[in-house]
């Protein structure tokens, strides 16, 4: 077993770039949940917003992508108002339900054979990155960095960017928790009568918090998308949303720094895990006493089953995660 | 693979022989004397003396003023496993849409099209039946014939009324399942405020025990459907009582518990995939079915019991519920937890009743819906978001709400995939989710209150 080089992966994926978006992604679900109190569990659906916003860009439009933004942004005040109007007066354990249907909706639409013209179906949409590339300033054959920190010029120029938009929106959203409007919002979480009471439309700062909250998310996608240089339906699937969630949770809600400490620690420990379960079982199965306990193909689901048992866990011995504190969670069903 | 390559020359070489409009049966005959002879001199000990073998054919059916002319889809992998799981053979069609795969022996086969490698713009008429089973008893000669039918819909010829008929028939079977398997979840709700996202896993709980049972152990399906029903419900009340019963005991917030079973949820569905693996598979008993047709519906008897079997269930759900003296305690909790333990009903019994029973449904629901289609690891929670839809149309936390929202969502499901490609047939649910939610978000018997 290469002990070195599992430590290295794993090291490396404190500041690799699923780190890097599923951080966007958290802080955006931080502001839903976190602040807001909005148990928003289609994240993943407002990821795939800005990454079908960005592919469909140069492939079906023709123009350039920095017009990518403005249509995910588009997609997501759609998607936004379509599952808040209906649902954020209403307790929160409608609103999951709704997004975490729409979300499986915008999924199984996007990669349907109907509409394969403008979202490319199954095998989703790619070669779009290139104007991105190009404003690379590295060589792409060259390589960067220090082991383990080590890139090719392409994946050094999204890593960059990744993290510049992740220190980005932790400032922003940093300042806006600190603004009056953050002040509201957190209210809400708190007691939403008492904001009512006040003159606040509450209704309104929900749905602004969930679009700001999603518009954050999109970047996420996009960041994806570009690192992967395709758009693929399937990565966008509920799951997705879930482990973001673990990791927000693990981090610890309400809190900017645990927003982005949070995932890094998840792919981190998702990295190690998988990393060394598949040195165990590289060579023959794993077993217990002669009793084969996991094979190479089992290593998969072995990890995710790590994952819903950590969530578990987390959310019952320590729900305010590594940074968070309990006082400011909203965790009774309101 | 080295039947891979073999089966791919038969073909070329029998086209290359026979004129493209030779009839079926002379093709068939060739293809099984090409491969008997081919196969002589393959290793495989038995399929020596076998000469058996299966013809997998994919047609795309057009119809023009009421016409229906096939065409032949060439370059379509066709795979075909045992009953178990392990490879056969497999094959691409040519030309003529075929492709014969030889078997060893006359068994239980499951024949997979991968509609991956379909033209672009074809597709299964009917998108769920990738498989095709074959059993044992219907190899009456020694080829098998499968056809895989691609194009708009099913019954594009038959008058809307027939086809309505159909949809309806197809959507009360969907329904009585979605409402069987959703009681609990509303119960659950009811009694305890937890929105149960791992309510799916309990679903396909039963699906796979009614494998384990019948395909692993060989138990027959009848003698084994009661234990699956009744271990469906001990994993009910082993989530209550190692998991929820704790978390309320800890005081702990719904939303805390919501988020809880979604990490029960993403955990249970990986131990399936890691124990049972990612494809799906029928059940032995009961996999061939052939279909009756009343006037212009056709169901199988299989379909036909486990509807009236649902029926039946559900009624005496509901006259428990309307009836018993637990019955009434459960709709009591439901109402109003601490009123109902003010007037002595032990609440927490009430609540291990409702998780027994609610597990014991989900996994009927399971069970009946692996029948229907197939087993899978995610069986079940392709099936939740249609159970949500349907609780929330009948009220959150209402059993009869339950019923009722189930059964429809399962129709309406089924009846808008007149309308809506199939591949997108559960969007119509999130509609009916949305107007629920923005007209009467109670829904049809919940009460206002508890809302807000």
């Amino acid at each position: 077993m290469d002990i070195i080089k599992i430590l290295e992966n794993t090291v490396a994926a404190l500041f690799g770039i699923d780190a890097a978006y599923f951080a966007l992604a958290a802080i955006g679900l931080n502001v839903q949940f976190g602040y807001t109190g909005l148990l928003n569990f289609g994240q993943a659906a407002f990821m795939a917003c800005g990454a079908y916003g960005l592919g469909m860009t140069t492939q079906y439009f023709g123009v350039g992508l920095w017009w990518g933004i403005l249509i995910g942004l588009v997609f997501v005040v759609i998607l936004g108002l379509l599952v808040g109007i209906p649902t954020l007066r209403l307790r929160a354990d409608y609103l999951a339900i709704v997004t975490i249907a729409m979300a499986e909706i915008v999924r199984l639409v996007v990669r349907s054979v109907r509409f394969k013209e403008y979202f490319g179906g199954s095998d989703g949409i790619n070669g779009f990155s290139r104007s991105f590339r190009d404003l690379s300033p590295f060589n792409p054959a060259a390589q960067y960095g220090i082991r383990p920190f080590r890139y090719s010029g392409y994946s050094f120029w999204t890593i960059i960017v990744g993290w510049s938009l992740v220190a980005l929106f932790s400032l922003l959203v940093f300042m806006l928790m600190k603004s009056p409007w953050g002040r509201v919002v957190k209210a809400i979480r708190e007691d939403e009568d008492a904001v009512r009471s006040l003159g606040k439309n509450v209704y309104s700062y929900k749905m602004q918090s969930l679009i700001i909250g999603g518009a954050i998310g999109m970047f996420s996608g996009m960041i994806f998308a570009l690192d992967r240089g395709s758009v693929q339906p399937d990565n966008y699937s509920r799951d997705v949303t879930f482990y973001i969630l673990t990791a927000l949770v693990l981090g610890g809600v309400a809190k900017v720094r645990g927003s982005v400490v949070g995932p890094m620690m998840f792919w981190a420990l998702y990295v190690f895990s998988d990393n060394f379960l598949r040195e165990l079982t590289k060579n023959q199965p794993f077993e217990v006493f002669g009793f084969g306990l996991i094979q190479k193909s089992q290593v998969g689901p072995v990890n995710y089953m790590l994952i819903g048992l950590g969530l578990m866990l987390l959310m019952t011995f320590r729900p305010q995660g590594v940074f968070g504190s309990k006082e400011e969670m909203a965790l009774d069903g309101r | 693979m080295c039947l891979t390559s073999t089966n791919r020359i038969i073909g070329d070489q029998v086209i290359k022989t026979a004129t493209a409009r030779t009839n079926w049966i002379a093709l068939c005959k060739a293809f099984a004397i090409v491969a008997a002879s081919v196969f002589a001199f393959s290793s495989a000990a038995q399929a020596e003396e076998s000469g058996l073998s299966i013809v997998a054919s994919v047609q795309n059916q057009t119809i023009d003023d009421g016409v229906a002319t096939k065409n032949p889809v060439s370059g379509v992998s066709i795979a075909i496993t045992t009953s178990t799981g392990s490879m056969v053979g497999e094959g691409v069609t040519d030309s003529s849409g075929t492709v014969t795969i030889s078997v060893p022996s006359k068994d239980s086969y499951v024949v997979t099209i991968d509609v991956s490698t379909l033209p672009d713009d074809v597709t299964l008429i009917d998108e769920s039946k990738t498989q095709a089973t074959i059993e044992k008893d219907s190899f009456t000669t020694n080829s098998k014939r499968v056809t895989f039918f691609a194009g708009s819909s099913t019954a594009t010829g038959a008058p809307l009324v027939d086809r309505l008929a159909q949809r309806l028939v197809d959507g009360v079977r969907l329904g009585l399942i979605i409402a069987i398997s959703s009681v609990g979840l509303s119960l659950i709700f009811g009694t305890t405020g937890l929105t149960n996202f791992a309510h799916g896993e309990m679903v396909t709980f039963g699906g796979l025990i009614a494998f384990w049972f019948n395909v692993l152990l060989g138990v027959p399906l009848l003698i084994a459907a009661p234990l699956v029903i009744a271990l469906g419900g001990v994993l009910g009340l082993a989530m209550n009582a190692i998991i929820f019963a704790k978390l309320r005991k800890r005081g702990i917030g719904l939303i805390s518990q919501l988020v809880v079973s979604v990490g029960l949820s993403i955990m249970l569905r990986n131990m399936y995939l890691y124990q049972f693996g990612g494809r799906t598979r029928p059940l032995d008993d009961f996999s061939l079915q052939v279909a009756k047709r009343f006037g212009p519906v056709s169901i199988t008897m299989r379909d036909l019991t486990t509807a009236i079997i649902s029926l039946i269930v559900l009624v005496l759900v509901a006259l428990y519920l309307q009836r018993s003296r637990t019955g009434k305690a459960i709709r009591a909790v439901s109402d109003n937890p601490d009123l109902a333990s003010s007037t002595g009903i032990d609440t927490q019994k009430i609540i291990r009743i409702v998780w027994f029973a609610g597990g014991a449904l989900a996994a009927m629901g399971g069970l009946f819906r692996g029948l229907d289609e197939q087993v899978g690891f995610e069986m079940g929670s392709r099936l939740i978001f249609l159970m949500f839809a349907g609780i929330t149309l009948g009220g959150l936390g209402s059993a009869y709400g339950a019923l009722i929202g189930g059964f429809f969502v399962g129709v309406l499901v089924e009846l808008a995939s007149l309308v809506v490609p199939a591949e997108l047939k559960n969007a119509p649910a999130l509609l009916i989710l949305i107007i629920v939610l923005v007209v009467r978000p109670q829904g049809i018997l919940g009460r206002k209150q508890r809302i807000g």
